[in-house]
């Protein structure tokens, strides 16, 4: 009959807003039976939410979602299981303790229920017919904890499957970024399931490995601030065009504040030479400079990561030495960086970033509580006066300084936590995906500080989601794959690499 | 002022007077039925029947508001009452003090299984608990120990009154006062504060995390001592099962005053209104003539309800 019928699952208008954030903005997918549809978006574009939405996480604030033509409502993640949604999640959400045929049919075991007793044999039979559609060779009263990721992710894919059996509507299984604990050849090996397996379901490929989207989906989706902002087959897709998409404009340096970024200056802040930590990373040595950006390229399990965590006293080095301010250290806890001079924006600044029950003003002063204190007590007024002080300077937007943190949007949150490291007098600020989750808004006020603590000479080392960031932020930039340092480079205004020049090094 | 307040606590703002507000109505409630229990004499007899469980509660308080819980504390104030009495006639004053560093010791060493050998404050508590009731046991010879008059000339700090008011109001008064600077007022207060509303944070600003929870286990424990040495005082005699049901009770009155159970949020202030409530309703329903083992049935009640509407338990996702 009409298009509309032969629609697997069809999201119309759909709008989401948090707290300071317009997340979702008009949200219109539509998926074909038996596709592959690719979602790609820089971080806080949207796609997360929009997952969340289509597995009932969230629900939308309007907007529709309509499953195989019909007009659906998902109440919960369980609800959206029922309508054939399944979830293929990159924080894999496998039950580690029990057997791998126990999480695929869990919360779906009432089919082998009998008088409230679960029929075992039933189950594992059912669980190793599902495992041999996705060819794992696997006995599914495996304790889930004794497989390897990769394993682990194609029993995910034999649960989503596993719905087949009890769901109402022709499945659609969500992939969020399920590659990115995978190596090559089990990429290969997920691709080819997938593949396989596209008469039986529709998928939502989410991924920000932007070949791997070309590679395996049949139409791709681009999203930008909460928005679609292209929809194309994949003949007419590539990298580069993806990725002028995604971004939305070609690349305009003043959006990374270059002509802010000033010459750094001689005196070395930190110096490592030959640090070591088991098989994380090895042999890595570079100097940070007063007032210098260093720039840390690599992907996910490059090594980035817990070099960053042994700087800021999370993950002590094994071998090498590290040489803060002149002085020889080996940061056993966040206490000996703080004292070090070390401060830590983290990725996740509502765990590790900031208190969320406490006020801005108890958050700001939190790192360097010692300042405020006479005689045993803090010198409320003053700290009060400290907190008004870099309110106004970082230009927080905060009904007041004693609001609790937990009522700040994201950008006013990350200027917290910068106001923390600000008054601990910190001299080196390690910026652990500083904009994550933020919109451009905010992300532009955040570059544009950084900018202004680096021209007063703090130094600072940078993870960042997008080769973009930290190229466009970074005087000099280093690349890194399997754990140790391939390339290093200048980047200078004028002389910044592009993201190809630092890609071959990284993979 | 007010708008400060309001400020400061956002839509919590109401909530927080919950327990105040139902300290007032059961006084009053107690009152109407029972005119006697709103004069000055009653009042300072339920202040200074509040001191004990409030300086129980109070320290408890400071492990509780970073996150952990302190079940040693009724153990430990009733190896207080035994030490007291076995060395008074010794020691005279110095008892107390023994009484006291027991105490400190005591906390010091939950403190450090707890952080040092990573088990929980619950578990190493629970632990060292035991070995305190075991320890009372044997040095009384599982006996209670009655003091005499020469030993009870030592006590009249306790039992004793000053212009009329009982000096054990004004110990209580001393405990709130200290209690709430060290609260309210100093870095490990603020500290513990960070500590249970979001450890991981605290940690990653350099907030020395251990070392806090040594402090407030230490804290814990000592007043757990010194309301065991005030125990022994109004009792005139010490034994190993002295301050028995008092552990339930402090723990209530942490948590009906308004201090969250799984910490960051509360004060010592709270903790008074909630001694003040169990006390009410512990003393309102002997007023009342309730059977007294019966009362244990509206604690329960009561406990439930005050929780219930003094956290607002809608914004929290998983409940253990």
């Amino acid at each position: 009959m009409n298009v509309r019928r032969t629609l697997a699952l069809q999201l119309i208008d759909v709008e989401k807003r948090f707290p300071g954030v317009h997340a979702l903005k008009n949200v219109s997918i539509d998926i074909m039976p038996s596709e592959v549809v690719g979602l790609i978006g820089e971080n806080g574009a949207g796609k997360s939410t929009l997952m969340k939405i289509l597995s009932g996480v969230y629900k939308p604030d309007s907007g529709e979602i309509r499953l195989g033509g019909k007009p659906t409502c998902f109440e919960s993640a369980a609800d959206a299981n029922r309508h054939g949604i399944g979830m293929v999640f990159q924080e894999q959400s496998l039950l580690t303790n029990i057997s791998v045929g126990e999480n695929i049919y869990l919360g779906n075991e009432a089919q082998f229920t009998r008088l409230g007793m679960v029929n075992w044999k039933a189950l594992y039979a059912a669980a190793a017919r599902q495992l041999a559609t996705v060819q794992v060779e696997v006995d599914p009263r495996t304790r889930t904890s004794d497989l390897d990721l990769a394993t682990r992710q194609m029993v995910e894919l034999a649960k989503a499957l596993a719905l087949e059996e009890s769901a109402e509507a022709h499945l659609v299984i969500l992939l969020d970024e399920p590659t990115s604990v995978l190596e090559r050849a089990e990429i290969e090996i997920l691709f080819a399931r997938v593949r396989a397996l596209k008469s039986r379901a529709s998928f939502i490929f989410v991924s920000h490995r932007l070949d791997e989207v070309l590679e395996l989906s049949d139409r791709i989706y681009i999203m930008k601030d909460g928005a679609v902002v292209a929809d194309l087959p994949v003949a007419e897709a590539n990298v580069t065009r993806l990725h002028q998409l995604m971004v939305g404009r070609s690349l305009q340096s003043e959006y990374y504040r270059e002509s802010l970024q000033k010459p750094y200056r001689d005196e070395v802040v930190i110096e490592a030479e030959d640090l070591s930590l088991g098989h994380a990373y090895r042999g890595v040595s570079f100097k940070l400079h007063a007032g210098e950006i260093l720039g840390i390229a690599g992907v996910i399990g490059a090594g980035r990561e817990e070099l960053t965590r042994t700087l800021v006293g999370f993950a002590p080095h094994e071998t090498g030495s590290l040489r803060i301010g002149g002085r020889d250290c080996r940061l056993r806890t966040p206490a000996e960086a703080v004292d070090c001079g070390v401060g830590y924006i983290p990725r996740d600044r509502r765990v590790e970033g900031l208190v969320l029950f406490l006020s801005v003003a108890a958050n700001i002063t939190l790192a360097n509580l010692g300042m405020l204190t006479r005689h045993g007590l803090i010198d409320r007024r003053q700290e009060q006066a400290i907190a008004t002080t870099w309110v106004e300077r970082l230009k927080v937007k905060t009904p007041s300084i004693n609001t609790l943190c937990l009522n700040l949007s994201g950008g006013n949150q990350q200027k917290v936590v910068l106001a923390k490291w600000l008054n601990a007098e910190s001299r080196v600020l390690i910026l652990d995906h500083p904009t994550r989750g933020l919109d451009v808004g905010a992300k532009e006020e955040v570059y544009e500080l950084i900018r202004a603590v680096t021209a007063e000479g703090v130094a600072v080392i940078l993870t960042s989601d997008t080769l973009e960031e930290t190229i466009g932020l970074s005087h000099t930039l280093l690349v890194m794959r399997d754990g140790t340092v391939t390339y290093r480079t200048d980047g200078r205004p004028g002389h910044k690499p592009t993201q190809v020049e630092l890609i071959e090094h990284m993979v | 002022m007010i708008r400060k307040l309001t400020d400061a606590f956002g839509a919590e703002s109401a909530r927080q007077y919950l327990p105040f507000a139902t300290l007032v109505v059961l006084v009053l409630s107690v009152g109407i039925a029972q005119p006697t229990f709103l004069e000055p004499a009653t009042l300072l007899q339920l202040a200074s029947d509040t001191a004990v469980l409030f300086i129980l509660a109070t320290g408890v308080t400071f492990v509780i508001m970073l996150g952990g819980i302190d079940l040693s504390l009724q153990s430990m104030a009733s190896l207080a009452t035994v030490v007291v009495a076995i060395t008074t006639t010794r020691l005279g004053y110095g008892s107390f003090v023994l009484a006291l560093a027991i105490g400190a010791v005591a906390g010091l060493l939950a403190g450090l299984v707890h952080v040092r050998l990573r088990i929980p404050s619950f578990i190493a508590t629970l632990a060292i608990g035991g070995v305190l009731f075991s320890t009372a046991l044997v040095l009384s010879q599982e006996r209670a120990i009655t003091m005499f008059e020469t030993e009870r000339g030592y006590q009249t700090w306790i039992t004793g009154s000053l212009f009329g008011i009982p000096n054990l109001v004004l110990i209580g008064l001393v405990v709130l006062v200290s209690a709430h600077i060290l609260q309210s007022h100093t870095a490990f207060g603020r500290y513990s504060a960070a500590i249970g509303a979001g450890e991981p944070a605290a940690y990653a600003s350099g907030v020395k995390v251990d070392r806090q929870k040594v402090i407030a286990h230490v804290l814990s424990a000592f007043f757990a001592a010194l309301a065991g040495v005030i125990l022994a005082g109004r009792m005139s005699g010490g034994s190993p099962t002295l301050a028995e049901g008092l552990l339930l009770l402090s723990i209530a009155a942490v948590v009906v005053g308004g201090t969250a159970i799984t910490g960051g949020v509360g004060s010592i202030w709270r903790t008074l209104v909630g001694a003040l409530i169990i006390s009410v309703v512990r003393i309102g329903m002997t007023f009342l003539g309730v059977n007294i083992f019966a009362q244990n049935i509206v604690f329960g009640a009561v406990l439930i309800i005050a929780v219930t509407i003094t956290i607002d338990r809608s914004k929290i996702p998983i409940v253990k």
